[in-house]
């Protein structure tokens, strides 16, 4: 059995941080084959360096390496494993695009995808790093498929791909490992190739599981996805806590599970304020244990300024602080234990 | 026959052209491009985009939709009453719209669309462009209702400020009006409210007067498609096949918007697919009450993908033709 400690409502986030300017002008002068990949890759430690100080600084629980190497959550594992090319631009919202890839092929993974990076930003830091995986059905539900009969398919040779990385991941140390999967929400007819596929990309897997998954209506596949075979749910609840909650009351949610509740919103501008972001802890503490919650942004950051993602976490770090400077007051525990079995 | 598309266009095309929308929307954002100049660009991408339509053999066009963030927001924006909100998914794709939110009774204040036809329609020259609106009912469905709290008031609401654009275009001659209609496949048990609104609009308007569906199921509602008083019904024989079903008792009283290019995948169609598919649908409907399209908007494909699936669609339907002469 082995036991992690962390302070009562860890506070984390979901993945990405804004590239900084110098690293988006190294991005773009690449692609244009202005600079070798060496130079780079230079510039993407820097970065990840800068990402794991403001983390610290903060005083976040659980850190992520922000994914300056990252363009697309999708399109990078494309990007890595055969079987895969990479199309024109594509508009996701607003004036955002992104190279969606293509499936040409049988999908393979020829070497790790992101254990470089991943060891590179946990040597920088004390603080557990998560291992930052890009579920199944999403690489397969955001990419063109010119290859595969069915979805089934393309999705479960995806799967044993992610396992791999994943088994990797942990054997490297990474005591979090999170999966996401926002595509799910959107093809409830689908939920079973979802899970079926979730199943076999965390085979094996002995750390802690989570899921990310966002901006959709849970409503048709809670009782699919209740028991996927996670330790963590995380969930955007900024804009959706009102169709969100009702559904915890109606069917419950399990108490050996963990839950990470989304109280910034990453797609505007505006810095949530303590006290809001406390607001929406507490609305939390009615369908939870706070023992169960963790406090995170909805979704990445990278659509922020720098400015906006750092004043945004100091905001939820220092509503969490609030709260649990409350908690000693009260004398409730402070701290949590999360117990994992080998 | 008529080929046709459902309504938005690629707004920006890949190396070696330049992706001049792009571009001037983030100098725009960035305060260093004013918004006559940005307009211009606009105008100048329309133009482009109206261009490839017509160069593909599209006989029926869209003005590619080139100013709309997205099909609520651009809509939104011009009512009163309503704030745009936070991003959330449209439907199953991996594509985000603002949330309209409505705070207060809904108004028409300002034209909607009907500059923008008029300035395609001049582009296009002899092609007709067809208006396209969200329809009321997937608009309401799509917002948050701070105000009406009741689905029936907020789609009535909508349908009420949509009149005074529909009145706008009847006056101005559009000999198309196509509204999207995809949230009524999600909730059939609406129909009777989705009907009422229509017959409303209907005495507005005596065009040829369309509703799209997209991305889901028409089976729950197909036996009640012909009550609906319009003269197109657009339906998506890509995302669900069972939509097939729907060939052989298609109501007479109106057209097939036939949408068998699949405009989310970039696998390509060949001519012959795309020729044996309108080879089914004509042994149930007259050639003349088939408008040929792809299942949904463009904007899910790379421009230049876009533009190939609407050459072949061209091809397919043209090979039909050909054999029929």
């Amino acid at each position: 059995m082995k036991e992690i400690k962390l302070p009562i409502l860890p506070t984390t986030s979901v993945g990405s941080f804004p590239k900084p300017d110098y690293l988006i002008k190294a991005r773009n002068q690449y692609s244009r084959g202005l600079i070798p990949y060496s130079t780079l890759h230079e510039l993407e430690l820097k970065a990840t360096e800068e990402v794991i100080k403001m983390q610290e600084e903060l005083g976040v629980d659980i850190l992520v390496h922000g994914e300056m190497e990252r363009g697309d959550m999708a399109t990078y594992f494309a990007e890595n494993l055969d079987g895969f090319a990479i199309s024109g631009l594509v508009r996701s919202y607003g004036n955002r695009y992104y190279k969606k890839p293509i499936v040409i092929g049988k999908i393979k993974r020829t070497k790790p995808i992101t254990v470089d990076m991943f060891k590179f930003a946990q040597s920088l830091t004390k603080k557990p790093i998560k291992g930052m995986l890009t579920g199944p059905y999403t690489i397969a539900d955001w990419s063109f498929n010119e290859y595969y009969e069915n979805k089934r398919d393309l999705t479960l040779d995806l799967a044993e791909a992610i396992n791999q990385e994943a088994l990797e991941l942990e054997e490297e140390g990474a005591i979090f490992i999170q999966i996401d999967e926002p595509a799910i929400p959107t093809h409830p007819e689908e939920i079973k190739i979802a899970k079926e596929s979730f199943q076999v990309a965390t085979r094996g897997l002995r750390n802690f599981i989570i899921t990310h998954i966002c901006y959709g209506d849970f409503r048709p596949i809670w009782e699919e996805l209740i028991d996927f075979p996670v330790h963590q749910f995380d969930f955007e609840l900024t804009n959706n806590a009102d169709k969100f909650y009702p559904l915890i009351e109606n069917y419950g949610f399990p108490k050996d599970k963990y839950i990470a509740i989304g109280v910034i919103d990453v797609h505007s501008h505006r810095i949530e304020s303590i006290e809001e972001i406390k607001a929406k802890i507490k609305e939390a503490f009615k369908y939870f244990k706070p023992e169960q919650i963790f406090i995170d942004p909805d979704c990445g950051l990278k659509t922020r300024t720098w400015e906006e993602a750092k004043a945004k976490m100091e905001n939820m770090v220092k509503a969490v602080n609030e709260l649990r400077e409350e908690f000693a007051k009260e004398a409730y525990p402070t701290e949590i234990t999360i117990k994992l079995n080998d | 026959m008529i080929i046709t598309v459902v309504d938005h266009y690629p707004k920006i095309p890949n190396p070696p052209r330049e992706a001049k929308l792009r571009k001037a929307i983030h100098t725009y954002d960035q305060g260093k491009m004013t918004r006559e100049e940005l307009e211009t660009v606009f105008d100048e991408v329309t133009k482009e985009v109206i261009e490839e339509q017509i160069s593909a053999g599209v006989e029926l066009i869209t003005d590619g939709q080139i100013r709309w963030e997205d099909g609520q927001s651009y809509i939104a924006r011009k009512l009163k009453g309503i704030e745009i909100g936070g991003l959330f998914r449209y439907f199953d794709n991996n594509t985000y719209y603002r949330q309209p939110i409505v705070k207060e009774e809904i108004k028409w204040k300002e034209p909607i669309i009907l500059e923008d036809w008029k300035k395609a329609q001049k582009y296009a020259g002899n092609v007709p462009v067809k208006a396209v609106l969200t329809g009321h009912y997937t608009l309401a469905r799509l917002s948050r209702d701070e105000y009406y709290k009741d689905l029936n008031s907020l789609v009535h609401a909508y349908a009420d400020a949509l009149i005074e654009e529909v009145k706008l275009l009847e006056e101005n001659h559009v000999p198309f009006l196509q509204f999207n209609e995809p949230s009524i496949q999600y909730f059939p048990e609406d129909f009777n409210l989705f009907l009422d609104v229509y017959k409303k609009i209907r005495e507005n308007y005596s065009g040829k007067l369309a509703i799209y569906t997209y991305f889901h199921t028409v089976i729950p509602i197909k036996e009640r498609i012909k009550e609906l008083p319009v003269d197109i019904f657009g339906i998506d024989f890509i995302s669900r096949k069972e939509n097939f079903e729907v060939l052989k008792d298609f109501p007479k009283n109106m057209a097939l918007g036939y949408g068998i290019i699949d405009a989310r995948n970039t696998k390509l169609e060949t001519p012959e697919q795309i020729a044996d598919l309108v080879k089914e649908a004509l042994k149930y409907i007259s050639d003349e009450n088939l408008f040929v399209n792809p299942n949904c908007g463009l904007e899910y494909l790379p421009r230049e993908r876009a533009y190939d699936k609407l050459v072949n669609l061209t091809k397919g339907v043209n090979l039909v033709r050909g054999e029929r002469k």
